[in-house]
Parts: C-alpha cells; sequence; structure tokens
C-alpha cells in the first residue's frame, strides 16, 4: 500500500542552522499519528515541508505518491490548519464558504454543527475574533473539508478546555465514518494521546521516536514502594530512572508487566502506574538530548 | 470548476481589495466636481486621476497577493494556481474597470465637462479617441499596474521589506541604466522621436508587452514563496 506520507532523508537547513536532520518516515493511510516534541524540535518545519509550503534542502516528500510541491493534483486533497493561521480580511461564514469551495468532499452539515458547537459569530471578520475563536475557525475547516490527508499544526490554541474536547470528540466521531490520514501536532500530549495510533517525537530535527501508540501503552511503568521491596521486584528488569526518599523508592521499568509480576508487586506492597505518553515523549527527548545523534533515532525505535 | 476560477471567485470574496480601487478616483472627482462648481478648482483632474488610479491599482495588485496566498496555500491552492487565478481576474477587473473609465470618459466628453467643463478622465494622447482605442489603453494599462503590484506583493512576501526595497533600487537602476545609455550613445532625438510618434496602438502593444513582462515576472518569483 502506498503510504500517505512518505518522507525520506529530509534536511532542512536555515543559515546554518538544522531544522530537520535526515528525518525518513512512512505514514500509512487512515491513521491518527501525534507529531510531538519540544519547542523548536522541527515539528511545525516537517509538517509546512509535507504540505508544500516549505522546500527541503535536501531529501524526498511524497503524499499520496506523489510531490506535493507544486502538484495542484496532490495539493487539493491536502489541508493545513496551523496555529496563528493568516487569514484574509473576511466574515467567518466567508472563510468558511471559501474554503468548501476547494474540497470535493467539504460537509456543510458537519460544518454547521461545528460553527454552532464552537458559538463562532458568522458575521464577525475573522481578524476581529479572540485567539481561541481564530483556532476554532481552523478546526471548523480542518475537519468539515474531509481531506484525505489533513495536517493540524498544534490547532487548538487559546481554546478552553470544553472546546479542545469538542474538537477530540469530533475528530474521533467524523474520522470513524470517513478515515483520512491525520497527522496532529501537539504539546498538550496526555489530552490528545487517546487519539493517537501512532507517535511521532521530533527532537533537533531528528525522528527519536516513530511507534505505534498501542506498544507504548504499558511500555514502562513507574513502581513505587518500601525501597527493599522495589530492589527485589525490579532486580533483572531494564530501569530507566529511580528516586529513593528515606525507605521508599520510586522507579520506572522499561519494561510490559504481565498478570504474575502484578500479583507479585502487590504482595510486595508496591504501587504500579504506568508511564503516560508524555512522561514517555520527555523521556524519548531527554535520552535523545543527551545522546550521541547518530545513536538516537536506533536507541528511541527500538525502545 | 477549475481551480483557477475558484481562486478568482475567492479573491473576489472580500470584495473591499477591487472595489478599493475606485475610492480614491471617485472621490477625487467628486472633489473636483465640487470645485469647479464653486468655481474654485481648476477644470483639468486628469492628472490627479492617473496618479490615484496608477497607485490604487498597484496597492490592490499587491494585496491580492500578501493578504490572500496564505490562507489559498492552507486550501491546497499550488502557487502557480493561485498565481494564475488571481491573474486572471486581474485581466477581468482590467477589462470591467477598463470599460468603466471609458464609459465615464464619453459620458464626460458628451456633457462638456459634466456641464462644467471639467476634464478628469479624459486624458490627453492616452484617453481621448474612438471608445474602443481608450478601453484597450485602459485595459492594458490596469493590467500593467495589476501586474506589476502583484509582483511588488510577491516579492514582498517572499523576501519581506529588505526584498522589497533591493526590487524598487534595481527597478530604479534599470531605469537609470537606461538614460544612461541613451546619453551614451546620444539617442535622446529617437527616443523623443519614438515617443512622440507613438501611435495608440503601439502604445497598447507597449503596455501589453510589459504586463505580459510584469506577468512573467511573477510567475518566475512565486514558486519559491513561503507562507
Amino acid at each position: 500500500m502506498t503510504p500517505a506520507i512518505s518522507v525520506a532523508g529530509v534536511t532542512r537547513r536555515y543559515r546554518g542552522q538544522l531544522a530537520l536532520d535526515q528525518v525518513t518516515l512512512d505514514l500509512e493511510p487512515g491513521s491518527i499519528t501525534g507529531l510531538l516534541g519540544r519547542n523548536g524540535a522541527g515539528k511545525t518545519t516537517f509538517l509546512r515541508i509535507v504540505a508544500g509550503h516549505e522546500f527541503a534542502s535536501a531529501g524526498t516528500v511524497a503524499v499520496l505518491g506523489a510531490s506535493p510541491a507544486g502538484n495542484q493534483a496532490v495539493l487539493r486533497r491536502m489541508i493545513f490548519i496551523r496555529e496563528g493561521q493568516a487569514y484574509p480580511d473576511f466574515r467567518v461564514r466567508q472563510v468558511v464558504r471559501a474554503a468548501s469551495w476547494f474540497y470535493p468532499n467539504w460537509s456543510h452539515e458537519l460544518a454547521g454543527a461545528l460553527l454552532d458547537e464552537f458559538g463562532l459569530p458568522l458575521d464577525r471578520k475573522v481578524g476581529n475574533l479572540s485567539r481561541g475563536m481564530r483556532s476554532a475557525v481552523g478546526i471548523v475547516i480542518g475537519l468539515a473539508a474531509r481531506a484525505e490527508v489533513t495536517l493540524f499544526d498544534e490547532p487548538y490554541a487559546g481554546l478552553d478546555a470544553v472546546s479542545r474536547q469538542l474538537f477530540y470528540d469530533r475528530l474521533l466521531a467524523d474520522y470513524a465514518g470517513h478515515p483520512r490520514t491525520v497527522l496532529l501536532s501537539t504539546h498538550l500530549i496526555d489530552e490528545a494521546a487517546g487519539l493517537f495510533e501512532r507517535v511521532v517525537v521530533l527532537h533537533r530535527g531528528r525522528v527519536v521516536l516513530n511507534t505505534a501508540a498501542d506498544d507504548l501503552r504499558g511500555a514502562a511503568t513507574s513502581v513505587s514502594g518500601p525501597a527493599i521491596a522495589v530492589a527485589e521486584f525490579t532486580a533483572g528488569r531494564p530501569v530507566w530512572d529511580s528516586r529513593r526518599i528515606a525507605s521508599q523508592e520510586s522507579a520506572v521499568v522499561a519494561a510490559a508487566l504481565d498478570e504474575t509480576d502484578r500479583a507479585r508487586a502487590a504482595a510486595l506492597h508496591l504501587h504500579l502506574e504506568p508511564l503516560t505518553l508524555q512522561q514517555l515523549v520527555v523521556r524519548a527527548a531527554g535520552t535523545a538530548a543527551a545522546s550521541p545523534p547518530e545513536q538516537t533515532t536506533a536507541q528511541r525505535t527500538s525502545a | 470548476m477549475s481551480t483557477w476560477i475558484r481562486v478568482a471567485r475567492y479573491q473576489l470574496t472580500g470584495r473591499a481589495t477591487y472595489a478599493g480601487l475606485w475610492v480614491g478616483p471617485a472621490l477625487i472627482f467628486l472633489l473636483n466636481l465640487a470645485l469647479a462648481v464653486t468655481g474654485v478648482g481648476a477644470r483639468q483632474g486628469a492628472g490627479s486621476f492617473l496618479i490615484i488610479i496608477s497607485f490604487n491599482s498597484l496597492v490592490t495588485g499587491a494585496l491580492s497577493i500578501t493578504r490572500q496566498l496564505p490562507f489559498a496555500l492552507a486550501l491546497g491552492v499550488s502557487r502557480r494556481s493561485f498565481y494564475a487565478g488571481t491573474a486572471l481576474l486581474a485581466g477581468a477587473i482590467a477589462a470591467v474597470y477598463g470599460l468603466g473609465v471609458t464609459v465615464l470618459e464619453l459620458i464626460e466628453r458628451a456633457t462638456g465637462g459634466w456641464g462644467l467643463n471639467l476634464h478628469y478622465f479624459r486624458v490627453p494622447h492616452l484617453l481621448a479617441g474612438p471608445w474602443f482605442l481608450s478601453w484597450l489603453t485602459s485595459f492594458a494599462g490596469l493590467a500593467l499596474l495589476l501586474a506589476w503590484g502583484m509582483w511588488f506583493g510577491i516579492i514582498y512576501r517572499r523576501w519581506n521589506l529588505r526584498g522589497l526595497l533591493a526590487f524598487i533600487a534595481a527597478q530604479a537602476l534599470a531605469l537609470l541604466a537606461v538614460v544612461v545609455i541613451i546619453r551614451w550613445v546620444h539617442g535622446w532625438h529617437g527616443a523623443g522621436h519614438f515617443f512622440t510618434t507613438l501611435t495608440t496602438g503601439g502604445l497598447i502593444g507597449l503596455l501589453a508587452a510589459l504586463a505580459v513582462a510584469m506577468l512573467a515576472g511573477g510567475y518566475a518569483t512565486i514558486r519559491r514563496v513561503t507562507v
């Protein structure tokens, strides 16, 4: 099957600064992928290059089997909604109507429902809206377009928690009925974790983690309790981190635990807690920062 | 509906950009009219009309790029399609507005200068002949100015203010080079002869050729614009 997005050896330099460094990545069609990483990791540059808004210094990009740069046949099947999206001097109604002309799968019904749910004033100029409301306009367009490849770069800047949850719910509901390839860059990792089928972590322009989200869930567990019991339980297991305060210790075991392990932990009066996606991403980025660049990709991908 | 037509429709959605082209000339015309009625002002407004419509056309062309391009790219429009659709609309706007200028010029002529001997739309040597030549001249002139403005907008989008200033400086240098060359080859007489004997048809051709050159320049520049 042709990947929806295929990136090979993509590098982007800005006057001596390396924004992306040999990024290689394939994303299958019909999946929601989280693009995660710290500020300046290269997420926006990556999305801009995939969307054809920016040009790679080296490497190749294919979207739906062809290069997106200047390729109208590919671009009309994509949408890219970014944080701080610049809009023309249009009213909300005009922006949404104009967007509908460019997408054959546009859903007027979904757009209308989302406009209502976000409480967007149709006759107000987009430029006069609050930051959160402008983000909501982008979300309405990004979802109603039903583009085969949908790219969101921090689409909910300034949105309140209720509206963000609305975005997650509507994305999942519409995705179920109309599968597409969604790549979502966000810093609100745990909040959006339930959406992701795949997780890609960028750090300093490199892919340091690229794995199925299911493989990450339960991949590492925090074990806490009496130090002697923790030491007994973690003996022979890979341990990422351990912290001890007086007689209590907390350690992170980098391995999946089965029922036997859990029963043993209970017998030792240990508390088990799976690491959240955010903790795993922090770990991946932190380890990459401390490792020589040439080792990071392989190390973290196998983690 | 092709993407070019969609882009043209998208450009027209705000309307203010292209409608604004007429605001300045209309206000100055009303001012001239008021001055003519009170007998205070001069009866020749063609200079101000030419200056303001030229400036407005340049600005309109530039705004059609700087304001509209980022969101169009977000909607999956390629740079070339955006440029082609915008240029198509600029051509249509130039044709329709050129016709408007021609009609106003004919009314002005027929009413003896709006009954006040006021000559605002009739520009001697440019917009003073048969209606179809006036129309073609207006069309070619407006198309040139809109295309030139679009190129300014693209330069600004690609290289910001620094690039825009360099672009203006490069054009000034090119003009200076032409002057120096004419002076060097003692060609002032020939240049003067060329412009004084230039027919309306020749002028239309010259304006159209320059418009095509501007469009080609803009097309070459927009291919690597990033937003």
